[in-house]
């Protein structure tokens, strides 16, 4: 080693206690940032992931203007084809269609408004998580007058399965609606807004029912993962290329609280971290400061001896540098085990279950480590220490020697 | 034994002094965290404080009154007569400010081109607007006149949803107490502009006594909105109102109407002592580090005193004073700063960028910093409390000094 | 009538794997008013035996008595308050509080003991003037010479009327003139105010002042002689 190296190294230890809270300091602090990050982004994912893959998908192809207003015109004429042809621009990604209209759904003793989602049968599931959710009975097999609700919307018609729900709404076309349907299945997503709403038919028979001819509302398309939209969104060009009525939206334009409720939260969460890493900085800061100062004489006897300044401040900064990278790997260490029983084990909070509810996400994380929850936390409390020896190190570059040795 | 407080106090803070450059580091650090904790749960405070606010006045009211079926099966089946007796007494008396008997039902309204399921409430527009729980903005036309107006009042999102507008006829839809579908065409008389988009789509309102007739009821309702002063202090008048209820009718506070509200409200209020007791962890790393360090440069001087009869419990409070000195200035430079952050947000903070995102936890596009006292205090309290018990380790290091080789030391 | 009686007393320390002896079978005696000197090379047990004398530290084995009483077996915080109040204490150098100016240095025992304000200025002020520092009642230790800062020191072991003061090489970082003026002063209080005074040192010209002059060597009293004292016989030395 070296023998700056093995100086810097040894000097680090002349305080061993002020030192190691130095380093405890950035090793809780990384510990802590490991663990609210990687909670944070675990939650984010699972708030994309449930979100979208409950219901909106990544990608749907729609008119014009169904996404604001959500009229029953607004449609996609011969959808089922359409949903073909998306699938044959996205080679292997799941692809479904639907329709949507609103109806007055009475059971024997209760009437509810509810809105009803024509799918197809065989491609929900590869689009939806819903059909996997089933608490009773069975999903749809694709033949007319079955449906599939969510469990409060049951529980409100007081409906199970065998039992009839007739529907009231107006068609495509203005005219009266009504269809019979007998339920064959109750989802329970856990998500309330979901349950209380959910109500699913085959596309055909939807079709018919609300005298939508070939026409649905959407192509729905789920992708493998997030990463790969904007590369779908192009693919996906050359069939608007003949019919100026349809749009592609993506995810964030399909439900755009959901990335502005990440940002804002990502926003209050790095002024928190931000306060934290200056805090831990101020330790360095303070640290490195008084190694400085006491060592005035000895810096003195060094300059007399003809080692340059600029060599000097490296030396300090060499001891900030070996500090911060001893927080670095205690803190990643600690903060990664921390990480991989959470994993394991879980997190939650009393009052989390309510409160991840709103965001369609369980009562209970389970953050998965990766090397972006992992180091983006402690790197930046690494960079923090070693702007903080800035400050002592400049001022070595005012000593003189005979004044420095005559420090007491 | 003597305390000479006055003595002790000259000693710490001319101490605290002799290393000004450390002193002043760790008091910034010390601003700092202090500054953080009450910026932070000022903010935080601010936020859940919306979230209640806006969540009180969609609900409305602080507690509702029920048929005790009437959550679990929210059916107009589940009715209860207007209020007599007993409760119409307490509902009228201090401290409830106001309340409102009203309908509550689900319901489909279909226009010629489109239908769409919402809830109707059947309204007593004076008491609502005692209750403050009307749509704040009128975008067209006009409120509801009385109980018995036949028209209806519905959201700019739901109008353009039904592809409807002011003076069209639509069609509402809902059960009668007969499990009956019954239906009646009614004029669009206002459109309304609620705080958050999705109470427009949820929401329209019909007079009370129109709704009755169509339903087939007399002078019934579905619930009763009671609001007094101060939503945190709903337990002041609950029991009373339920107890003069009876046991037919369910009384429920908003945390139990909400949960997720009063969940929040209780998470917030965990969150912002876990927030500060963390900055507080962090920081007190230097702060122990400062004070070992002092006591480290003063082993000599600590032995002396020692050796001159300073009882240790003296030095361990001399070294508590000089931490309790750093903390306290540095909390009244952190409260200051606090202020001057906090005091020209007053007004409110644009947060409209993430508007939709903070509607998911409904939330308007403006946060109100809410400096609550009480966050002040716990703030103090905290790194007064945890920042005498770190101090603690040292003091009593120095305390515990063998003046024999404490002298010994140069 | 003996003011300090010690009997065998013993001390070991441990140094690294080693044991040294501080003080090995120490009997000693004496009498309030003495003027006495311990003297001998360094680790020779001088200053062992003066911290032990001290109540600063604790004897294996052996006792002390201070006016009949047994200091040895006190607890820490008992110990301390008989140093507040019954023992002044001066050291080689760096006496002196820092922080604190000459006169609130020499208050600082007296505001120990819980002694009223006014009392103690008025005190402090007629001690310093005693040791010859009126006028710089307001310094601080680093504003003042070495000579000075001990006679503060002084001040402020006498300022609480001790039985008893103990001074560990007190004159080590004087020059000559300062020390003679430091030992004109021990003098004159000892012959004025009958305060007992116990030296360390191996100073020649501080030996010269004692009446009483104990060599030790390993731990261990060779000599104990009383001579006649030299300096000056002249009232109020310190100028």
């Amino acid at each position: 080693m070296n023998i700056t190296w093995r100086l810097a190294w040894r000097n680090l230890w002349r305080h061993r206690r002020r030192t190691w809270l130095t380093v405890g300091a950035m090793v809780f602090c990384n510990t802590l940032l490991i663990f609210l990050i990687s909670v944070q982004l675990g939650s984010y994912q699972m708030m994309i992931d449930n979100s979208l893959g409950a219901f909106s998908g990544h990608l749907q192809l729609q008119h014009r203007g169904f996404d604001e207003d959500q009229r029953i015109r607004q449609s996609v004429p011969a959808v089922s084809e359409r949903a073909l042809q998306v699938e044959a621009l996205l080679a292997g990604e799941a692809v479904a269609a639907r329709g949507i209209a609103y109806a007055l759904a009475s059971s024997e003793e209760r009437s509810f408004g509810i809105q009803v989602t024509g799918v197809q049968p065989a491609r929900e599931p590869g689009v939806s998580t819903l059909p996997g959710l089933l608490r009773e009975g069975r999903y749809l097999s694709g033949a007319d007058g079955e449906i599939v609700v969510g469990a409060l919307l049951a529980r409100n018609l007081r409906v199970g399965p065998g039992d009839e729900i007739t529907m009231l709404g107006s068609g495509r076309d203005g005219s009266f609606a009504a269809a019979i349907a007998t339920v064959v299945g109750i989802i329970e997503s856990g998500i309330p807004e979901l349950d209380r709403a959910l109500a699913q038919v085959s596309l055909p028979w939807f079709q018919t029912v609300f005298n939508m001819g070939d026409h649905g509302h959407s192509v729905v398309v789920r992708l493998r993962n997030l990463d790969r939209v904007p590369a779908a969104v192009v693919a996906l060009q050359p069939l608007l290329a003949g019919a100026p009525e349809l749009v592609v939206l993506d995810w964030d334009q399909l439900q755009p609280g959901l990335r502005q409720a990440i940002r804002s939260d990502m926003a209050s969460a790095w002024v928190m971290y931000g306060v934290l890493i200056l805090l831990v900085a101020f330790s360095v800061l303070n640290t490195q400061l008084m190694s400085v100062l006491e060592r005035t004489r000895e810096f003195g006897v060094m300059l007399a001896l003809g080692v340059s300044p600029g060599r000097l401040a490296r030396l300090v900064g060499l001891e900030t540098a070996l500090l911060a990278a001893l927080g670095l790997a205690l803190g990643v260490a600690a903060g990664g085990l921390l990480g991989l029983y959470l994993q394991q084990a879980g997190f939650t909070f009393p009052g989390m279950e309510e409160m991840n509810a709103r965001f369609n996400l369980p009562e209970r994380i389970y953050p998965p480590v990766t090397l972006a929850s992992l180091l983006w936390g402690p790197l930046t409390v690494f960079l923090g220490a070693l702007l903080a020896a800035v400050y002592p190190a400049l001022r070595l570059f005012g000593l003189q020697p005979v004044s420095a040795m005559r420090a007491s | 034994m003597h305390w000479p407080l006055m003595s002790l106090l000259t000693l710490a803070w001319r101490n605290l002094w002799r290393n000004y450059r450390r002193t002043l580091i760790m008091l910034l650090a010390i601003a700092l965290g202090v500054w953080a904790m009450i910026v932070m749960s000022a903010l935080m405070r601010g936020m859940t404080d919306q979230m209640v606010r806006n969540g009180l006045a969609t609900l409305p009211g602080e507690a509702q009154i029920h048929h005790r079926d009437f959550r679990l099966d929210p059916s107009v089946v589940n009715h209860m007569p207007m209020p007599a007796g007993n409760l119409l007494a307490q509902l009228n008396s201090a401290p409830i400010t106001a309340w409102a008997a009203r309908l509550r039902v689900p319901a489909v309204l279909a226009s010629e081109y489109a239908s769409r399921g919402v809830t109707v409430l059947g309204i007593d527009p004076a008491q609502e607007a005692a209750l403050g729980s009307l749509p704040e903005t009128l975008l067209e036309g006009r409120m509801l006149g009385s109980p018995d107006d036949r028209g209806i009042l519905l959201g700019a999102s739901l109008a353009r949803r039904l592809d409807t507008g002011l003076g069209k006829r639509i069609v509402l839809m809902s059960q009668d107490t007969e499990n009956n579908v019954a239906d009646r065409g009614v004029r669009v008389v206002g459109i309304y502009q609620a705080r958050l988009q999705g109470d427009e789509e949820r929401f329209a309102y019909v007079g009370r006594g129109a709704l009755q007739e169509l339903l087939g009821l007399e002078q019934e309702v579905t619930e009763i909105a009671v609001s007094a002063a101060d939503y945190r202090a709903v337990d002041a008048w609950l029991p009373a109102l339920r107890a003069s209820a009876g046991p037919g009718l369910e009384v429920l506070g908003w945390t139990e109407l909400h949960t997720f509200l009063g969940t929040m409200l209780a998470v917030q209020e965990g969150f912002v002592l876990v927030f500060m007791v963390v900055v507080f962890l962090v920081l007190s790393f230097g702060l122990i580090n400062t004070l070992v360090m002092a006591v480290f440069e003063r082993t000599r001087e600590l032995g002396l005193m020692q050796a001159l009869g300073m009882r240790p419990a003296l030095i361990l409070s001399q070294v508590l004073l000089e931490s309790l000195l750093l903390l306290a200035l540095g909390l009244l430079a952190g409260n200051g700063l606090a202020l001057a952050t906090l005091l020209p947000l007053r007004d409110g903070v644009d947060i409209s960028a993430v508007a939709e995102g903070m509607e998911m936890m409904e939330m308007s596009a403006t946060l109100y910093p809410l400096l609550a006292g009480r966050d002040m205090l716990l703030s103090t309290a905290v790194v007064l409390i945890l920042g005498l018990l770190a101090s603690l380790l040292p003091a009593w290091r120095a305390s515990r000094l063998d003046p024999v080789r404490a002298l010994a030391r140069h | 009538m003996s003011s300090i009686v010690c009997q065998d007393l013993c001390k070991t320390f441990a140094q690294g794997e080693e044991r040294i002896t501080g003080l090995d079978r120490v009997s000693l005696s004496i009498d309030a008013g003495e003027l006495l000197c311990l003297s001998g090379p360094s680790g020779s047990g001088k200053t062992t035996l003066l911290n032990a004398l001290g109540g600063l530290d604790t004897p294996d084995s052996g006792s002390i008595r201070l006016a009949g009483r047994r200091i040895d077996q006190l607890s820490r915080g008992a110990r301390a308050d008989l140093r507040l109040r019954e023992i002044g204490f001066v050291f080689q150098a760096y006496n002196l509080i820092p922080v604190l100016s000459a006169r609130e240095n020499v208050e600082f025992v007296m505001q120990v003991q819980g002694v009223p304000v006014a009392a103690r200025h008025q005190r402090a002020a007629a001690m310093l003037a005693e040791v010859g520092l009126a006028g710089l009642e307001n310094r601080r230790p680093g504003e003042m010479s070495g000579g000075q800062q001990q006679r503060v020191a002084v001040a402020r072991a006498i300022a609480s009327e001790p039985r008893l003061v103990l001074a560990d090489e007190p004159t080590a970082n004087l020059d000559s003139h300062s020390a003679t003026q430091l030992m004109d002063l021990f003098q004159t209080l000892n012959r004025d105010r009958g305060v007992t005074f116990v030296l360390a040192t191996h100073d020649p010209r501080v030996m010269a002042y004692a009446r009483r002059l104990i060599r030790m060597e390993d731990g261990r009293i060779i000599e104990d002689i009383a001579q006649q004292a030299a300096g000056r016989p002249s009232p109020g030395g310190a100028s």
